[in-house]
């Protein structure tokens, strides 16, 4: 399946040119779902913002960044490539920034144009490299090119940086924690689910126009999609607002993500196209599984942030009762997000830990270490995303509300229109989940493509659809026996008495919501145990005196990459150009005689 | 059909022998505290009982607390479908099947988390926060034997690599799996929540992790979550008696016998620990996770190492 079209109209150095292939397929299946789901939702969701403010700026750059995205996975040409990723960097930005009269929101959409230019420049490095190399702006005579180790390994790095700051890779992620909650909830589901993807589609891209790359690169990738994994978690589990802590999860998925790029580029590498296929289709298809989820589970919090004007999760509380059909969704994602069975999470995640297992068995030594520690960081990344999701589920929608509802703050009845999406999600998941076979097909199927396997040569995929297919009905019997045990659990209370009464609280009086445990306090074993990884501030809440009054205690996470990495370096720089900008001369006539100076210097070389 | 048939066959095996290894492990407990006990047929009774009981719900939960024990037996019992039980052969078998087994496990360990949180106060909010934390730990020392049994078996199919149907000799690779069935051991009081790490006879906000999660729950809830918990024991022991048995003789009847006896050892020995032990503080708890998990890291260095 590959299909260009050609354009009469050219742009500077190139054709029109645009391209379909399985690779680009299946992110533009991604692509079209969530800008679909999200534009509808959008419709309800931004209502509330009616008459305020002009919405005609925001429905404007949100189909330029529909088309944008749509160029950006279709483009056959370097430059066609670049505007429609620079339109798409502007148009995210405007998106963005739609609440500007809050500083905050501000700074993030700042921040994300900073860090996204940052890595434009690394793509231009990259592709005039490349361009240099090939001798065409065109991808897919690119692909045809012989790269130099060197070449290659250089294009690689600066591959993973330009697009890992797009994608979110861990230690590159610092803008996605920001710019996810200052957005509006749809545009979050939109950013998370398919704009920080064209970061991966890139790097899917080079691994698809160098077929040789150096064998140093799978292993980065793999340790890359590990730290990206595990820290993105763990600092989800110490955020307590929903919007951040859903955008982390989007760094640790990232992570998995990459992760079985690694794998794919390592089997390539050793000559093991059933490892490779595993890798590139495991990812390809957490890819969009993840593109589905998390739409869903940032459009649910959209729902829940519109009903009580907070995301602050230790406020919320017993939202089960009040929104029970947005709860019932949420649910689904949650599920889907921790890789359990049902649902399509699962499915992906059992492609790449399959891959893993099969690399440890097969690869050298080298690799087949790195397997194992693939597998142990995604066993923990499943573990951790539980408990992560458990504290979301449980904080927000589940027990009491932590804090009554103000009368200032009316409740606002979910829209159809905010409904109708998250449902096709939530479906979508579970279609997936019950029903793996076409996308995991294929996903797959542009794992082929990234191995460069000719269309007719024989990967005997049934080694993986086979457990997949028992999977499945394994998950159909989960289903019935379920069932089951309700009927019969129906059956013997039939008859019986059923009194409803408090929660059995030890003898406790004067019980109230706020005895409840707080998502921070849920949290805490685990946040205590890698304080020193998560930066963790806590003030107050020691207890003294016999009759201690009135208590506070205050605990937040610094992200260890901003602190450490960036905001040291950014210092450094305004320092330096600081000091840069009192040395400098103020005569104008000496300007004038250094571009004369400059001038001659052109007219010697030139004419030597 | 037959596929069908030894389903429900497996089934009908793992309800009926689950329970008799629980009252093992307290008739154990007993006679090493100079009681008599009650009979090893005792959490039979005990389970007819609470399946006759109305239930009691709090006003504050939802139907995620009543769905949640549903969820929990509906999940141990396909898992338990994996589980070779002597002569019995897993009717579940594939490729893979380790991974539906962990994350069967997670499943069941989310609608469980929730549905404590679901009763909205401190002391399951506690338990949860803990179960989460405890799991994280075992997690990574379960995957870590599964990797070395991998290795080991050169398969990815949980029968083949506890060595069902042909034992791992012990005297090859010996010290893998010496330690990974110490190892494994310690995972397999953890995920039961056996002393050390969990008081299964109390519910104290000392030992507060699974007991104080169900403390809310009633009547047929109650009794899936218990018949979960026995059938939960039985996985874990059907999974460490075939590793730990170095020979199958052949004879239907005399192997089944030889796992029977196994896994009645196995039910008394966490029985002797759970009597001669003290529960750990909570806070050594990880330490002692840890410690399994470094057991089972070290399992897999030495594979690795004799290549």
């Amino acid at each position: 399946m590959n299909k260009t079209l050609e354009f009469l109209w050219h742009v500077p150095f190139g054709d029109f040119s645009l391209r379909l292939d399985p690779l680009s397929v299946l992110f533009l299946t991604a692509i079209f779902i969530l800008v679909l789901c999200a534009g509808i939702y959008g419709v309800g969701y931004m209502r509330s913002y009616q008459g305020g403010k002009s919405l005609g700026l925001h429905i404007f750059f949100y189909i330029l960044l529909a088309l944008a995205l749509i160029v950006v996975v279709t483009a056959n040409n370097v430059i066609l490539f670049l505007g429609a990723w620079e339109v798409l960097a502007i148009s995210v930005y405007f998106l963005i920034v739609f609440q500007d009269e809050k500083p905050s929101v501000r700074r993030a959409a700042f921040l994300y144009l900073i860090a996204a230019h940052c890595g434009t420049f690394c793509l231009f490095l990259m592709f005039f490299l490349m361009a240099h190399a090939a001798g065409s702006m065109n991808f897919d005579v690119m692909a045809q090119t012989n790269f130099s180790p060197v070449i290659a390994g250089t294009i690689f790095f600066l591959a993973l940086l330009g697009f890992g700051v797009k994608a979110g890779i861990f230690p590159m992620h610092i803008w996605l924690p920001y710019a996810h909650p200052a957005a509006p909830s749809h545009v979050s589901a939109l950013l998370s689910g398919v704009a920080i993807k064209t970061g991966i589609y890139g790097i899917c891209r080079i691994l698809w126009i160098i077929g040789v790359l150096p064998d140093w690169c799978g292993y980065v990738l793999l340790i890359l999609g590990i730290v990206s994994g595990v820290m993105g978690v763990l600092y989800a589990l110490g955020q307590h607002e929903l919007k951040k802590l859903l955008a982390y999860h989007s760094i640790e998925n990232i992570g998995i993500i990459v992760l079985g790029l690694g794998i794919g580029l390592l089997g390539r590498n050793h000559q093991m196209p059933f490892l490779a296929v595993l890798g590139f289709g495991g990812a390809l298809l957490h890819v969009f599984n993840h593109s589905v989820f998390k739409g869903l589970l940032f459009l649910g919090a959209g729902a829940v942030i519109q009903k009580t004007h907070t995301g602050e999760m230790d406020h919320l509380g017993g939202l089960a009762k009040t929104m029970p059909l947005v709860s019932g969704l949420f649910l689904i994602g949650a599920l889907a997000i921790c890789g359990l069975p049902l649902l399509n999470g699962f499915i992906s995640e059992f492609i790449i830990f399959f891959g893993l297992f099969h690399g440890l068995l097969g690869l050298p030594l080298q690799g087949a270490v790195l397997c194992a520690l693939g597998i142990l960081s995604l066993a923990l990344m499943g573990a951790l995303a539980l408990a992560c999701f458990t504290k979301v589920y449980g904080t927000v929608f589940l027990g009491e509300p932590r804090r009554p509802t103000l009368p200032t703050e009316m409740p606002i009845k979910t829209s159809p229109w905010m409904i109708v999406p998250m449902v096709i999600l939530a479906g979508l998941c579970l279609w997936v989940g019950l029903n793996p076979q076409p996308m995991a097909g294929l996903a797959l199927g542009g794992g082929k493509y990234l191995i460069h396997a000719a269309p007719l040569s024989v990967i005997d995929l049934s080694e993986i659809f086979i457990p997949l297919s028992v999977v499945v009905s394994c998950t159909f019997i989960l289903i019935l026996l379920m069932a089951f045990l309700a009927v019969a659990r129906w059956a013997l209370l039939r008859s019986r008495p059923r009194p409803i009464s408090e929660t059995w609280n030890c003898g406790f009086s004067h019980v109230t919501p706020r005895f409840q445990y707080t998502s921070s306090s849920f949290a805490r074993p685990i946040t205590d145990f890698v304080k020193a990884l998560l930066l963790l501030n806590r003030h107050g809440g020691k207890v003294s005196g016999e009759f201690p009054g009135k208590m506070q205690i205050s605990s937040s996470v610094h992200d260890a990459s901003e602190e450490r990495m960036f905001r040291p370096v950014f210092l450094g720089l305004t320092r330096f150009s600081k000091k840069l900008e009192e040395t400098r001369i103020r005569y104008t006539q000496i300007y004038l005689m250094y571009i004369f100076f400059f001038l001659i210097f052109l007219l010697a070389w030139k004419l030597k | 059909m037959i596929m069908i048939l030894s389903i429900l066959c497996h089934w009908l095996i793992v309800l009926l022998l689950a329970p008799f290894f629980i009252g093992v492990i307290a008739k154990v407990k007993a006679f090493f505290s100079g009681k008599v006990g009650p009979s090893v047929f005792q959490p039979f009774f005990d389970l007819i009982k609470l399946f006759n009981k109305g239930a009691v719900y709090s006003k504050t939960t939802t139907w995620i607390f009543r769905a949640a024990p549903m969820v929990l037996l509906a999940s141990v019992l396909i898992l338990s479908l994996e589980i070779p039980l002597g002569v019995f052969k897993a009717p579940v078998q594939f490729s893979g099947d380790i991974f539906f087994l962990a994350y069967l496990l997670a499943l069941a360990r989310f609608f469980m988390i929730a549905a404590a949180l679901d009763t909205g106060f401190s002391m399951e909010g506690m338990g949860a926060s803990r179960e989460a934390f405890f799991s994280c730990l075992s997690e990574l020392a379960l995957f870590m034997n599964f990797i070395t049994l991998a290795l080991l078996a050169h398969s990815l199919s949980l029968s083949h690599m506890i060595g069902a149907d042909i034992p791992m000799s012990w005297s090859h690779v010996g010290p893998a799996l010496l330690l990974i069935v110490a190892s494994f051991f310690i995972v397999l009081l953890t995920e039961n929540y056996r002393i050390p790490i969990d008081d299964p006879d109390t519910h104290l906000e000392l030992t507060m992790i699974h007991e104080v999660m169900v403390l809310d729950h009633s009547g047929v809830d109650l009794a899936y979550v218990s018949y979960a918990s026995a059938i939960k024991f039985l996985i874990f022991s059907g999974i460490l008696v075939p590793i730990i048995i170095p020979f199958r003789t052949g004879d239907l009847v005399m192997d089944m016998l030889i796992f029977l006896g196994g896994m009645l050892g196995l039910a008394v020995c966490v029985g002797i620990v759970e009597s001669s032990m003290a529960r750990l503080r909570l806070n050594r708890v990880r330490n002692f996770l840890l410690i399994a998990f470094a057991l089972a890291f070290f399992g897999f260095i030495v594979t690795m190492w004799r290549g």
